[in-house]
């Protein structure tokens, strides 16, 4: 879980370009869109691409994605119960 | 008064829903609906999604799809008329995508095969066909393309610049928007339900509509096009305002415009895309504008799908059906209302004569615009017409090219040194905040920084309200990523970044954004004429505006697409970039100069253009009398012609002051006009232009103007006059 948080972090920083964010800078408990970050809808778009391209894992509708994006922690949970196989 | 009434003397239309204005009409009367599984090219999942394709052969042998849906289209709405249209207004999203997407997967890399990928080429074929050597522009504002370019159509008869023109809008199925629209997560797969509560998203679709807008009554009018509001959302990349308070802008717009009251209109032909988010923010701002009394409303979203740039025309010709055969069309695929909308749409088509229509379009980024249309002669009142194109006072400017900024460039130009090249992506955003920018690729950055300079250099406090920008390539960057994304994964994945990216309006918004811009917004393309297309339709729509105005030409050099699409970029030459921006006023005011565009015509097949030109500036006597330098806009993929057009005015004006031939300093690209436009405009306000940047010595202005001609496969006239 651990290893996955870290993962996805160093992910979401680059996929992003968040600009002036340091992937050890995203709280894992705290709203991934909409907080401080500047995350907003088409970010949360480009996350889903993300999860299902490296983790096959599909958020395919929006009530899905406001539950699973509601935190980096929930997103992680969510591929772990979800995922065929994570890449290392 | 006398006054100025426009008038639909000839349409036509090809949609999911038919080929031919008799089929149309038998669909919507009964309530057919036209989605289907897409069959046009293979989708990596599976069976795929319910599409709105036209089912009926296309002539795509010779030109791309969204071409001969348009040509369908042109044929039916000019039948019976014999004469050319003085001008051709297309809006388009898409253009030749499908068979550039298939050409680019087989990398295929001989420019003549991409001759048909620009969108101006669905325009400029038309225009071609009916032999029109008047002004052909092109509107990309996304969905809501075909009723902006109505609009522009609009206020061209209205200004007395044209008396015939053919507008509409067109558009074919390709990969780009069948994923793109995808990966946001704004389709639903089963078929559009407009207004449903269930609703899940849109259908995307394909057609054309065209029609025959004529000045003052013809013999046989179908219909009278009231008035037509734009405005900006000035809110999201994609997503509508929730409050729908651009919307409402627009629609007020569109019903003052018209010069009627609200209690004509009796039927509203909704945007309605079936996305939760349109139809909530579109069903409050109709909600807000009606304020209790209730007109009819449906989207036919839910029977023909969307067809993106081509449905703000289609729908213009549906709402010209229902004042013509008293036929109020269904809300297709709305089981049960959405109570949160207070809307009762209507479930099965009507036959009754609904007064005056109300119809929307909103795309991307907040471009909306809503069009009035009634029976001919009933409702609304004459225009008093405008004059074309009001001179604007230039109060602040900005340029960028391969030399820097607008100092650096300026610096170059004075001192004649090449200003060729792309400048690196820091310095063109070194004063745009790093968290603002950090999904935008080189052309946003591009006309973001050059709106800000603009801005600035003008020193009002105020940010403009509308904006017009021009490029003749669009953004190629996300557009080569996300075709790229696409390919390399079997077309399972790509980014929807990108897609937002991609659409041509999607930098102009981006300056909407960051001015809180809710003004016009219209992103016009045009090849090496785009940047006189968005000087051209700002001068139309100046009359409207409150505020200041920005207009930018832009565009951004791609190391594989450019050479592919630009006949003047040749693989060997210094890949160049760049554009020019003006922040401008109403009528004369401050102390910089004037700018308008003065002429505009189709050079293909048009003989004597040069001698028009001429005659449009004031003769010979006039030419001399007004302009004291020259710059000559000469693309290289039309050396030839432009070289002899230049030579053929040169001898008609016996000019013999500087003639500044621009491209050989700024290197090729669509919009290098812009950044003569801008030099030009400081050169006459400092009443000289330097000797070096044309071989001689300095020369003295003596109070005259300048003059940006644009030369080859269109000729153009902007005059910089001094105040």
């Amino acid at each position: 879980m651990e290893a996955l948080l870290a993962e996805l972090k160093v992910k979401i920083v680059e996929i992003l370009n968040l600009v002036d964010v340091q992937p050890d800078d995203i709280d894992e408990e705290g709203p991934l869109i909409g907080g401080k970050l500047g995350i907003d809808s088409i970010d949360l778009l480009e996350m889903v691409m993300m999860v299902e391209k490296d983790y096959g894992v599909r958020i395919d509708n929006k009530e899905l994605g406001e539950k699973v994006f509601a935190s980096l922690k929930a997103l992680a949970l969510h591929i772990e119960k979800n995922a065929f196989a994570v890449s290392r | 008064m006398t006054g100025i009434r426009v008038y639909v003397s000839g349409m036509g239309i090809v949609s999911p829903l038919g080929a031919s204005l008799s089929e149309t009409t038998e669909a919507l009367r009964l309530g057919r609906k036209g989605l289907r599984p897409l069959t046009l090219f293979p989708t990596a999942r599976g069976s795929g999604c319910l599409v709105g394709e036209v089912s009926e052969p296309v002539d795509a042998a010779s030109v791309p799809r969204t071409h001969g849906l348009a040509r369908m289209a042109a044929a039916q709405a000019m039948a019976e008329c014999r004469e050319a249209p003085d001008a051709v207004v297309l809006g388009t999203t898409t253009g030749g995508m499908l068979t550039t997407e298939a050409l680019l997967r087989e990398s295929v890399r001989d420019p003549a095969l991409y001759r048909y990928h620009a969108l101006a080429s669905v325009a400029e074929d038309i225009a071609r066909r009916y032999r029109c050597t008047g002004p052909v522009i092109t509107v990309s504002t996304a969905c809501s393309s075909g009723a902006v370019a109505i609009k522009v159509a609009l206020e061209m008869l209205r200004s007395g610049m044209a008396r015939r023109i053919l507008a509409g809008g067109a558009d074919s199925l390709c990969r780009l928007t069948y994923y793109g629209f995808s990966a946001l997560q704004l389709i639903d797969p089963e078929g559009a339900r407009p207004l449903d509560r269930e609703r899940r998203g849109m259908s995307l679709a394909e057609g054309a509509a065209m029609l025959l807008l004529v000045a003052n009554e013809p013999d046989r009018a179908i219909a009278e096009l009231l008035g037509a509001g734009v405005s900006c959302d000035a809110y999201h990349p994609t997503a509508p305002d929730p409050r729908g308070k651009g919307a409402l802008k627009a629609m007020e717009a569109a019903v003052e415009d018209a010069g009627i009251s609200l209690a004509d209109i009796g039927y509203v032909n909704l945007h309605g895309t079936a996305t939760p988010d349109n139809d909530l923010s579109e069903a409050r701002a109709v909600n807000a504008l009606f304020a209790g009394r209730r007109p009819l409303v449906s989207s036919i979203k839910g029977a023909a799908g969307h067809a993106l740039g081509a449905a703000g025309a289609i729908e213009a010709v549906v709402s010209a059906i229902a004042v013509s055969e008293d036929l109020v069309p269904a809300n297709i695929g709305c089981e049960s209302p959405d109570p949160e909308l207070g809307l009762d749409p209507v479930r099965v088509p009507l036959r009754i004569a609904p007064s005056a229509v109300l119809s929307n379009s909103f795309g991307f980024g907040g471009n909306n615009a809503c069009l009035v249309v009634g029976p001919p002669g009933k409702y609304g009142r004459a225009s008093a017409g405008r004059a074309p194109c009001h001179p604007l006072a230039v109060l602040g400017s900005a340029c960028i090219t391969g030399a820097g900024d607008t100092r650096g460039t300026l610096d170059g130009l004075s001192q004649g040194r090449p200003c060729q090249g792309m400048l690196s992506l820091a310095e063109i955003s070194k004063d745009l905040p790093p968290g603002d920018v950090r999904r935008l690729k080189r052309l946003p950055r591009l006309v973001l920084s050059l709106a800000v300079a603009a801005h600035q250099d003008s020193g009002k406090k105020d940010y403009p309200s509308s904006v017009f920008a021009g490029t003749g390539w669009g953004a190629l960057s996300e557009t080569h990523n996300f075709l790229k994304g696409l390919s390399e994964t079997g077309e399972r994945f790509s980014s929807p970044t990108d897609f937002v990216g991609s659409v041509h309006n999607a930098p102009a918004c981006q300056v909407a954004m960051r001015f809180k811009a809710v003004g016009a917004n219209i992103t016009t393309t045009g090849g090496d004429y785009s940047f006189e297309q968005s000087l051209m339709v700002a001068g139309l729509m100046a009359g409207e505006t409150d505020g200041t105005i920005l207009v930018i030409g832009a565009d951004e050099a791609h190391p594989e697409l450019s050479e592919l699409f630009d006949r003047s970029v040749l693989p060997e030459a210094t890949l160049s970039d760049g554009g020019g921006a003006l922040c401008l006023a109403r009528g004369k005011g401050g102390s910089g100069p004037s700018v308008g565009l003065v002429f505009f015509e189709n050079g293909e097949d048009n003989a004597r253009v040069i001698s028009s030109l001429v005659r449009a500036l004031g003769g010979p006597e006039g030419v001399i009398a007004r302009y004291g330098a020259l710059f000559a806009g000469i693309p290289g993929g039309c050396r030839k012609e432009g070289v002899e057009q230049l030579g053929a005015f040169l001898a008609l004006t016996r000019f013999k002051g500087p003639v500044i031939d621009y491209r050989r300093l700024t290197g090729e690209f669509a919009t290098a006009s812009a950044v003569a436009t801008v030099a030009a405009s400081r050169f006459v306000a400092q009443g000289g232009i330097p000797g070096s940047l044309f071989g001689g010595k300095d020369f003295p202005l003596h109070r005259k103007g300048g003059l940006v001609l644009g030369f080859g496969g269109f000729v153009t006239a902007v005059e910089i006059a001094p105040q």
